[in-house]
């Protein structure tokens, strides 16, 4: 029988600390509101030091880390704003109602700062899909993520897909969304003016999803079967009603503070508006609208049912707030008000159930942890020696699914509602929005686990790089990121360790562009629930640039002969790279590592170049390196290209490693007019090359005359465009 | 030959977790029609096998085990009721 504390997931310590803080033994409903505060999942504690190290600063930066979501101006009077946030363990269990209630609780992020949200993105993990589990997995979260986002009416306009065995089981699924608010009409999750009340909108709380905080800070391993009451089932109607229905509460003014109801239900809403706000709330439990009437205390206030968010609310204006959610028949209830004494009083019919300091549940003690550098990291490697014929190399790396097309994916998402979408998937690097004042924003979200796991420094700078890059290759410029950092079980060193390096990384890279971080999110404790192997670090960056001017430029090759440009310098980085991992099988070389100033001045001659109508196709080099790259700008015209490898600027490469380093930091650019390319490329001294012209019907790679490597254009678009799409019939 | 049974699969959301469509059925239609008796509806999915054994009894075992592997129901969100 677990004793109270261990079954609200604290330890010795943090209960010893509970009980110094308050002077007394708490009761079983005050144990279960600070375990599920207290949890990793609410509390970074394990994290929050770290974290520290980003920089969170700019001068667009109107919200940063530690808000629902952070928010940057984007000029014209608007700010937009971002959040990040995984469903992991949920899906694991529930991929089609994990990843629906993934996409609900970004939703209710980017509402609670009072924004709409205009545009979703996902990044997903999954094992082998030749496997029929990852299958499985992949299968309905994809229909999750699609049934929810087209319900609510907002579009899924980009994202990111690996595979790798280490997410057999634990797959992730990262959501990120967008929201558009005016700059004035932002709002805070702070509860300032003692006397404010305190509305309880949305669904109705349920058992689903007790103690869900407790469960996402803790591993899959062998429980899956039984922690059934985890589960949500998504609402994604009254999750519109709730968007429209906000929208109007908040144009009609009264509403002080906003939260919504995520990880820790309740308990963690309540404690956080009020130890935001300098003050205390007192809650009456009977007021709030229960699914299941013999629902304890403890259940209501750490139930994470779906659909609901908090508002505070101005006494004298409840009345308009209440008409017009009963116009969109929004259920509510006024379950308390805010007070001056800075405690959480919840009561149950008028009886004090807990009675807490606020500042003492939101503040959990932050939890020192070891690193060490991991063993798997010191196996010597060695380098290739036989290396296949390049053209061979190209045929397995573009039906790789790590490269090959995702159309499988995003045909399944509608990505034009809201006739924002400019730019839609597929066709360039990063989606373009529309904003209200003609500008434009573009978004994309990478990562990289295999860098990360073989270099987690250059995972964590390099996932934030390619994101930078795939937004600097629509003529955006960087404005703002959110991180999300997914790794194993933080207690062990070896995993910490991983940790420490990647957030390093990705401060490294933000401060040296310089790109302010605004949030993010950490997700621990993911590991196979068979062999309770980590899985491969993960973390994720998305980027949001702000692009001026109309020139929409893509990344295939138009119709007719252009010279082929790249910019960037090609180095020996095939460390993790999928050519060393996929087509080689070995862990040998050095991975990528981005450099932020030359990447700088690479992103102003790209803006530059599309801004003046110079370029024609635009597209940066990542997986699979170069000769990947090149090849898809092939396929959407059947438009080919000749080019000679020889001429890339690089360190002395033999021609599989020219064509398939996976190095940072370049583009290749098509152009009508080479000459005053090549100028705009010299004077930002950014290292280029002319390197041949589209045209004919095959992707051809040479050295001088010597044929390199040849693969037909018609055949390479049947490798890349089928290999999703055949796994999954 | 065998006997041939029929096998009713009724599959819905777990007791005690959220039905957004029965709780539709319920707020939308059956109560502001004026069946103001009706209290609560639960949606689900409905299947109607057709198998062949030997008795009742490995019936339901056989579909049972049908719908275990091949996923007609996912254990972690949903419960089935198999009644031959």
């Amino acid at each position: 029988m677990l004793t109270t504390v261990e079954k609200a997931g604290l330890t010795e310590d943090e209960a010893s600390s509970v009980r110094r803080a308050l002077g007394r033994e708490p009761n079983d409903t005050e144990w279960a509101i600070i375990g599920a505060e207290w949890s990793e999942h609410s509390s970074y504690k394990s994290s929050k030091a770290l974290l520290r190290r980003l920089p969170t600063t700019g001068k667009r930066v109107l919200l940063g880390p530690g808000y629902d979501a952070g928010a940057v101006d984007v000029g014209a009077g608007y700010a937009v704003t971002l959040h990040i946030e995984s469903h992991n363990h949920p899906s694991a269990v529930d991929p089609y109602g994990g990843a629906a209630t993934g996409i609900g609780g970004v939703l209710r992020d980017i509402l609670s700062v009072g924004s709409s949200p205009i545009a979703l993105l996902d990044v997903l993990r999954f094992g082998d899909p030749a496997s029929g589990h990852s299958r499985w997995l992949l299968r309905n979260v994809v229909r999750g993520i699609a049934g929810y986002g087209n319900c609510v009416g907002v579009p899924t306009v980009a994202g990111d897909i690996e595979f790798d065995e280490s997410f057999e089981t634990n797959c992730l699924v990262d959501v990120a969304c967008v929201g558009l608010v005016r700059k004035g009409e932002l709002i805070l999750s702070a509860a300032e003016r003692p006397g404010d009340l305190l509305v309880l909108v949305g669904g109705s709380t349920g058992r689903d999803g007790v103690g869900g905080a407790a469960f996402a800070s803790k591993n899959l391993s062998g429980r899956s079967g039984s922690e059934r009451s985890s589960v949500q089932v998504p609402d994604p109607f009254m999750k519109k009603l709730l968007i429209d229905a906000l929208a109007e509460v908040l144009a009609a003014g009264g509403v002080r503070a906003m939260k919504d109801l995520g990880g820790g239900g309740l308990s963690t809403a309540l404690s956080e508006v009020a130890s935001k706000g300098g003050t205390g709330v007192d809650v009456e439990l009977a007021r709030v609208p229960l699914r299941e009437q013999d629902m304890s205390a403890m259940e209501a206030m750490t139930s994470e049912s779906q659909e609901r968010m908090l508002l505070v609310v101005e006494p004298g204006a409840t009345e308009g707030v209440f008409d017009v959610l009963d116009k969109y028949e929004v259920p509510k209830a006024v379950i308390g008000r805010v007070t001056d004494d800075g405690k959480l009083t919840i009561r149950w019919n008028g009886r004090v159930e807990a009675s807490l300091p606020a500042n003492v549940v939101a503040e959990a003690p932050l939890v020192p942890r070891e690193a060490r550098r991991p063993a798997y990291l010191r196996r010597a490697r060695r380098a290739p020696v036989k290396h296949p014929d390049p053209s061979r190399a190209l045929r397995a790396l573009l039906s790789s699914p790590n490269i090959a097309s995702r159309r499988w994916v995003y045909e399944q998402y509608d990505h034009e509602v809201g006739v924002r979408t400019a730019v839609r998937p597929g066709e360039a690097d990063a989606s373009l929005l529309r904003l209200p004042d003609g500008a434009m924003l573009a978004v994309k979200a990478d990562g990289n686990s295999l860098h990360s796991y073989l270099d987690p420094r250059r995972g964590g700078s390099g996932c934030v790089a390619e994101a930078c890059r795939n937004v600097a290759a629509v003529g955006a410029e960087p404005i703002a990121v959110v991180d999300h950092l997914q790794f194993g079980d933080p207690s062990d060193p070896e995993v910490y360790w991983t940790f420490r390096e990647a957030v390093e990384g990705l401060a490294e890279y933000c401060r040296a562009l310089p790109v302010p971080v605004v949030g993010g999110k950490v997700s621990f404790y993911n590991e196979d629930a068979s062999t309770g192997r980590a899985i491969k670090p993960s973390p994720v960056a998305m980027v949001a640039g702000l692009k001026k001017g109309a020139r929409l430029v893509g990344l295939s090759f138009p119709e007719g002969s252009q010279a082929v440009f790249i910019a960037g310098r090609t180095k020996a980085e095939l460390g993790a790279s999928e050519y060393h991992v996929r087509v080689l099988k070995t862990w040998a070389g050095d991975v990528p590592s981005p450099d932020a100033a030359s990447d700088s001045s690479a992103f102003a001659a790209v803006r530059r170049l599309i801004g003046s109508g110079l370029a024609t196709a635009v597209h940066d080099c990542s997986k699979g390196g170069f000769a990947v790259a090149l090849a898809e700008m092939t396929f959407a015209h059947g438009v080919g290209a000749s080019v000679d490898l020889s001429k890339l600027p690089s360190d002395a490469l033999r021609p599989s490693d020219l064509l398939f380093s996976e190095s940072h930091g370049r583009f290749i650019l098509a152009t009508a007019e080479p000459t005053r390319t090549a100028d705009v490329l010299r004077a930002a001294k950014v290292p280029f090359a002319k390197l041949g012209r589209t045209g004919g019907s095959t992707i051809e790679f040479t050295e001088g005359a010597a044929r390199v490597a040849s693969v037909p254009v018609e055949e390479a678009a049947a490798l890349w465009g089928g290999a999703v799409e055949e796994t999954m019939a | 030959m065998a006997p041939v049974f029929e096998v009713d699969v009724i599959v819905s959301n777990k007791e005690g977790a959220n039905d957004p469509e029965g709780q539709t059925i319920l707020r939308d239609l059956v109560s502001k029609s004026g069946f103001e008796k009706v209290k609560r509806i639960r949606s689900g999915k409905f299947l109607s096998v057709s198998v062949e054994a030997e008795d009742k009894q490995s019936a339901r075992r056989l579909v049972t085990k049908m719908c275990d592997e091949l996923r007609i129901y996912n254990p972690a969100a949903h419960s089935v009721r198999i009644e031959v």
